[in-house]
């Protein structure tokens, strides 16, 4: 932590959409949620399969509003009730790694990756050759040229994550990006995760419903509720870095946190 | 790295179509061809010269004015006319649709405008631009504009509206502003539909120039067919209809052409299949 | 645990004026202003290129009363009719007969292609030489122009008929008329029916302009016939028929449509 003080808290947060004029209120989808997160912390979020996890992370990205609650970012308060107030990304410190890749079809890979920082004016030789880096490091080199269309579900994947990386946003926020491939593919892309955060470690909170992904992934795991969400259980994961992701059924500790977790999650 | 998911189509599109067409086929097509030139033969034979020409003398006639410039001259004039109308007609119907983006309630208060004037017959105006404008290049610009510029609103309205609000989302996290995810999100993703706009308003655009020769007009391709006609010269008919449908056909492959070097990003699935285009 | 509020976050209280008022107003709005853009172009234009609209209204009110205005309707919707119907069933059928024979179609596909980039109206001076100015020219024009959008419909509606249901029907033992008239034609009645939509308010539509080619009746002849007189009133008017007619045979075939496929989800996206 630095100071002492977590990078991000969420404060009693809660969500419902808004209720139309003379029903009766709309279900809370998240209420009371209290947590937070420390500087260069791995987050994961684990819970049923439903609205919840990504509504909970579409607040933290400012791309939706709070119905009650505070959502501080280095001490800032920032999360808001009026819808026309957000700053999605929150001025590029919050990158979003979707469900959806939400690759640009019209543009080659490496295109799609360097997008970011075309929009930001910071598209110069320093940043192309940090591209390229990235690309190697999950093994898209020589794809660069290739349009989404062409690629893989697994390569579409990889492309959408190191477009985050590529500008270097403090926290990054990840929403169950590999849940659409197979098993096979999603260790690959767990085993790349983890080797790019290794090099430079950053905030992040990835939000899953694989009881296993989470403890595999994260420092620290939160187990949510189901409607309305909140926090049901935290668990420190101790199992020490760097990870082995194709033997992580071995993994020490790993069995009784699963155990204990898959209980929880009920 | 081992990688275990190596470039390949993502989805199983309809089995790939066999290489070529068959020699078959060509030869085919060739017996049709003479075919109907025969048909064309004997019933010029039968009815008369002056009633329908005969393929050879169409031939004959059609490459001598091509060659002493008439005939390409004579085209050039319908071209220009459809050339400026479309441009006239279509960037509007482009830049319309961005414009209402953000604003569905202007969209909304248009639409039956824009509804009426794409259902209304605008060949009937004609008359009414060659009244305005005289028999000049303008009221053939004018009809062609008008013809044009509603197709291209709608399609180009569609492409905007059936944009995916994840990409729009996805731009603006990484921190674009309004103009940034016009230029690289919007724009992009209408381009197919902007094209299927003019891919098929073009037949109607050419035919609106040559409508208009045909009821008034000192020189362009309709002229030729109607002093042809009054002259019984069918001949002349014959060789300035083959140049229109040469023109029309050839302009939509030069869009198809443009459309498929600009849009090698589409899955192959994704190409209109649709034959004529209505 | 905060006390929630529960009252936070409903929704705001419903506007002065909703959208729905807003949109609707808008609208007058603009129609007042292009009437009213209408009166001021004939002013500043003058009689010859500008009627007023009250001439306008007046010579409706005129070509009503005196029969002209119901003759000419009559003439148009008459050739409109039959050539719609003749180029209807063409634009049916043959893609059926193609069905039989993938030769026959691959050989003459190309044709039938090049054929419709044939401007129409093109071979209105040709088709005056043979058949004189009467309802035949106007009515090869109409059937023409309306042929190639059930054709190309239903073309593409056989092709994309599932192959699946149809060697099951093969299978089973069905001859191909049977097969043509259970599976594929069933399949085919949205397509179909689209394509009766957007061709009958198009068959009018070309009636009218070929009426401006070749014709001593019809709405496209009354308007043509005031150009040449230097009628701008009778031009106006004119115009003002012919696309009040054809946007009803728009409204009717959609409201004959709805009325049809009730049960159905209509798709609205197919207009063009």
């Amino acid at each position: 932590m630095i100071n002492g003080a977590p990078l991000l808290e969420v404060r009693n947060l809660c969500k419902r959409f808004p209720t139309r004029q003379g029903r009766a209120p709309s279900p809370w989808i998240i209420r009371d949620l209290t947590f937070s997160v420390a500087d260069r912390e791995f987050l994961t979020i684990v819970g049923p399969s439903g609205a919840g996890k990504s509504t909970l992370l579409n607040m933290i990205a400012q791309v939706d509003v709070a119905s009650a609650g505070e959502i501080l970012f280095q001490g800032d308060k920032i999360g808001t009730a009026d819808p026309k107030a957000m700053r999605p990304g929150l001025d590029r410190r919050v990158g979003y790694v979707t469900q959806d890749d939400n690759l640009l079809p019209w543009r080659t890979a490496i295109d799609n990756v360097l997008f970011p920082l075309e929009v930001q004016g910071r598209l110069d030789d320093k940043a192309r050759a940090h591209a390229q880096v990235l690309i190697d490091a999950v093994g898209l080199t020589g794809f660069e040229r290739y349009y989404p269309h062409e690629l893989s579900g697994g390569m579409r994947k990889r492309a959408a994550l190191i477009r985050t990386l590529v500008y270097d946003p403090p926290v990054i926020l990840m929403d169950e990006p590999f849940g659409a491939v197979d098993a096979q593919t999603r260790a690959q892309l767990q085993e790349d995760l983890l080797r790019l955060w290794n090099l430079g470690r950053k905030t992040i909170i990835f939000v899953t419903h694989d009881i296993a992904e989470a403890i595999l992934l994260g420092d620290r795991a939160l187990v949510l509720t189901r409607q309305p969400a909140r926090i049901a259980a935290e668990h420190m994961i101790p199992i020490p870095r760097p990870r082995s992701v194709k033997s992580f059924l071995t993994l020490p500790g790993f069995a009784e946190l699963y155990e204990r977790i898959r209980a929880e999650v009920q | 790295m081992n990688d275990s998911d190596a470039a390949s189509p993502t989805v199983d599109e309809a089995p790939a179509p066999a290489p070529g067409i068959r020699w078959r086929t060509h030869i085919d097509r060739a017996i049709v061809l003479v075919l109907l030139v025969a048909l064309w033969q004997v019933g010029s034979m039968v009815l008369g010269v002056y009633w329908l020409s005969t393929p050879w003398a169409t031939l004959s006639r059609f490459v001598t004015t091509l060659f002493d410039g008439e005939l390409i001259r004579q085209s050039a004039y319908t071209v220009e006319e459809s050339v400026l109308g479309a441009v006239i007609g279509g960037v509007p119907a482009v830049i319309l649709p961005f414009l209402l983006r953000r604003s569905p309630i202007l969209v909304a208060i248009l639409d039956p405008f824009m509804v009426g004037g794409y259902g209304a017959p605008k060949l009937a105006l004609a008359p009414l631009f060659i009244l305005w404008f005289g028999i000049g290049l303008e009221s053939k610009v004018a009809l062609v504009a008008s013809v044009l510029f509603f197709i291209v609103y709608f399609s180009t309205l569609t492409g905007v509206r059936a944009l995916d609000a994840k990409l729009v989302q996805m731009a603006q996290l990484v921190g674009a502003n309004e103009r940034q995810v016009a230029r690289h999100i919007v724009f992009p993703a209408a381009v197919p539909n902007i094209f299927a706009g003019f891919r098929i308003g073009l037949p109607y655009a050419i035919g609106a120039a040559v409508i208009t020769e045909l009821i008034s007009s000192n020189r362009g391709l309709g002229y030729l067919v109607q002093v042809g006609a009054m002259n019984f010269d069918t001949t002349q008919c014959f060789v300035a209809i083959i140049a229109a449908t040469i023109i029309v056909l050839g302009a939509g492959y030069l869009v198809d052409a443009t459309e498929r070097l600009l849009l090698r990003w589409r899955p192959a699935g994704d190409m209109l299949t649709d034959a004529g285009g209505n | 645990m905060t006390t929630i509020d529960p009252t936070a976050d409903l929704a705001a209280p419903a506007p002065l004026i909703s959208r729905k008022q807003i949109i609707i107003l808008g609208r007058l709005g603009l129609a007042l202003l292009l009437l009213w853009g209408w009166q001021e172009g004939a002013e500043t234009f003058g009689s010859v290129f500008f009627a007023y609209p009250m001439d306008v209204v007046r010579r409706l009110i005129e070509i009503a009363g005196n029969g002209q205005l119901v003759t000419d309707l009559l003439a148009t919707l008459r050739v409109s009719g039959i050539g719609f119907v003749l180029g209807c069933v063409g634009g049916v059928l043959l893609p059926f007969l193609l069905r039989r024979s993938k030769r026959w179609t691959d050989a003459i596909e190309p044709y039938v292609l090049m054929s419709q980039g044939i401007p129409k109206y093109a071979l209105a001076p040709w088709l005056i030489l043979w058949f004189g100015i009467g309802d035949l020219p106007k009515l090869v024009i109409v059937t023409t122009v309306v042929f190639y959008i059930p054709f190309f419909n239903v073309f593409a509606g056989i092709r994309g008929v599932d192959q699946r249901l149809v060697r099951m029907a093969r299978i089973i033992g069905a001859s191909e008329t049977k097969i043509s008239r259970e599976v594929i034609w069933n399949s085919l009645l949205p397509f179909f029916f689209t394509s009766l939509k957007v061709a009958l308010p198009r068959a009018v539509g070309a009636c009218i302009v070929g009426e401006f080619l070749v014709s001593t009746e019809g709405v496209g002849h009354y308007i043509e016939h005031a150009r040449e007189l230097s009628d701008t009133v009778g031009v106006f008017a004119g115009i003002v028929v012919a696309t009040a007619l054809v946007l009803l045979v728009n409204a009717l075939v959609e409201y004959l449509e709805r009325r049809a496929l009730a049960w159905r989800p209509v798709d609205r996206d197919m207009a063009l």
